[in-house]
């Protein structure tokens, strides 16, 4: 027979109606559906009467034997757990839902790890040195997010919390730490500090290009370095001097001597000029 | 002392300016630290007066100021060329101390030294800007003439249109590679020569003549 109680074995032919209120012998609500097995029972059945079919007795079948049934299952739930969840009644029944319900809220879980995953190694499939590869965010977002574990098990709806936190895991893991960069550092340079300011966003599109690093100077510090390359001659230290060529040629007035403070001697050619006639 | 030889300097410049037009032209000799300007200086002085313009030496800046060696004469052909030498100070973008203690100098006096070698950077800048007329650019054949102090001055002598003769000096060395500044500097004539042994000098007053007289 195509249905079977879990509970006490009885056998229902497929399209009966008599187990839709529950098994009439036990009241169970668990009951197997096995094609094969009903197959070889119709057959039996043609070849003759199985007397005891309809009575439940599970030895009836014949040649099923009584643990059969946990290894002809084709539902998708695990032996163990039928097992478990036999116990009839109301009870049961509410069981069953939370556990189907909850065997979705682990696909779904596991469904949004793997496009977490997928995202990550598909998407950038290669990695530049500076940039943190997906276990290594994994790892952060566990350090970082404690309440996140705890908050997915009080989740009632876990489907959604599971989108929502695959959502969430990929932007928030470059939100902190700046991970995600529009452009190159060579474009970044040259640009003003109000885009320093927007690199705290994520672009719309923008995929991480690298991690900014601790040595890498800011844009004041850049300009500062600029201006200064503007001098003449920059006194480094006592004894250690940087020259800048086009300004020394370019200058009116000639340097004549250095002073350590940073002041200079200088003669301008053209007052000799003046004073001399 | 050096600042009162300046000052005395830039006068005699003026002056010599304001009442002798058609003097000989200021040729000044150009290039890195230790290219041999100073030696190539005393080897033109020396064939032509008998005199030499200043102490050469292994160190790096050793010339901290300009020297001019004035109406020197150099005959080709029958002709008479008069130029002036201005020997400068080796142009470089950075000068270190540190680099003068390699040469068992004290630090007070590196740091000196230091101090007038940049000093001497910018009177040469000075000078090319002022009161040069003509350039040999020395360079040592044995070194990478691709650095940003050689392109930065052939840049601006270039822009002054003024006539630039380019000397690959140490052709003595094993490592000299007069092609290698030719193909630097491929709008320029090169000209290869020894400077401290005296080779091909020859070939170097027949150029002299040929683009400053």
């Amino acid at each position: 027979m195509p249905h079977e109680c879990t509970n006490c074995g009885r056998t229902f032919p497929d399209g009966s109606k008599k187990m839709l209120s529950g098994c009439p012998d036990c009241g169970g609500n668990k009951f197997q559906f096995s094609p094969a097995r009903s197959a070889s029972s119709e057959s039996a059945t043609l070849d003759g009467p199985q007397a005891g079919s309809e009575t439940g007795d599970p030895s009836a079948a014949g040649e099923v034997p009584p643990g059969g049934a946990s290894t002809e299952r084709v539902d998708g739930s695990s032996a163990s757990r039928r097992d478990d969840g036999v116990t009839g009644g109301p009870e049961g029944s509410d069981r069953d839902d939370s556990e189907s319900s909850e065997s979705v809220r682990e696909w779904v879980s596991r469904k949004a790890d793997q496009n977490d995953h997928r995202v990550d190694t598909s998407d950038f499939a290669e990695w530049p040195d500076s940039a943190r590869r997906p276990e290594d965010r994994a790892s952060a977002d566990g350090d970082s997010d404690p309440d996140r574990s705890t908050t997915r098990a009080k989740m009632v709806d876990d489907e959604n919390s599971a989108q929502a936190d695959a959502r969430t895991s990929v932007v928030s893991d470059g939100l902190p730490t700046g991970t995600v960069e529009g452009t190159t550092d060579a474009a970044r340079t040259d640009d003003d500090p109000a885009s320093a300011d927007e690199d705290d966003y994520p672009p719309e599109h923008g995929r991480v290009v690298s991690e900014p690093t601790g040595d890498r100077p800011s844009i004041d510090e850049l300009r500062a370095e600029l201006n200064e390359q503007f001098e003449s001659i920059k006194i480094v230290r006592p004894g250690e001097y940087e020259l800048n060529l086009m300004e020394l040629y370019n200058r009116e007035e000639y340097i004549i001597s250095l002073q350590e403070d940073g002041r200079y001697v200088i003669d301008v050619p053209d007052s000799w000029r003046e004073s001399d006639n | 002392m050096g600042l009162l030889t300046s000052i005395r300097t830039s006068i005699t410049d003026v002056t010599d300016r304001l009442f002798s037009d058609g003097e000989p032209k200021r040729i000044g000799i150009y290039g890195p630290p230790n290219a041999g300007k100073t030696t190539l200086s005393n080897r033109i002085a020396r064939d032509w007066t008998g005199d030499a313009i200043g102490p050469e030496s292994h160190i790096p800046h050793e010339t901290r100021r300009a020297r001019r060696k004035e109406n020197v004469e150099i005959k080709r052909n029958g002709n008479t060329v008069t130029i002036d030498i201005v020997d400068t100070p080796g142009v470089t973008t950075k000068v270190d101390y540190q680099e003068f203690l390699e040469f068992d100098i004290e630090e007070e006096d590196a740091i000196r030294r230091s101090r007038e070698a940049t000093e001497g950077v910018a009177e040469a800048m000075h000078w090319l800007r002022e009161d040069i007329d003509g350039v040999i650019y020395v360079l040592d054949s044995a070194e990478d003439p691709f650095t940003q102090v050689n392109t930065m001055l052939i840049g601006i002598i270039e822009s002054r249109d003024i006539p630039v003769l380019i000397f690959a000096n140490k052709i003595d060395l094993e490592d000299s590679s007069v092609q290698r500044i030719s193909n630097a500097f491929p709008q320029h004539e090169t000209v290869p020569l020894s400077a401290l042994e005296g080779k091909n000098m020859d070939e170097v007053y027949d150029k002299i003549a040929e683009y400053f007289g």
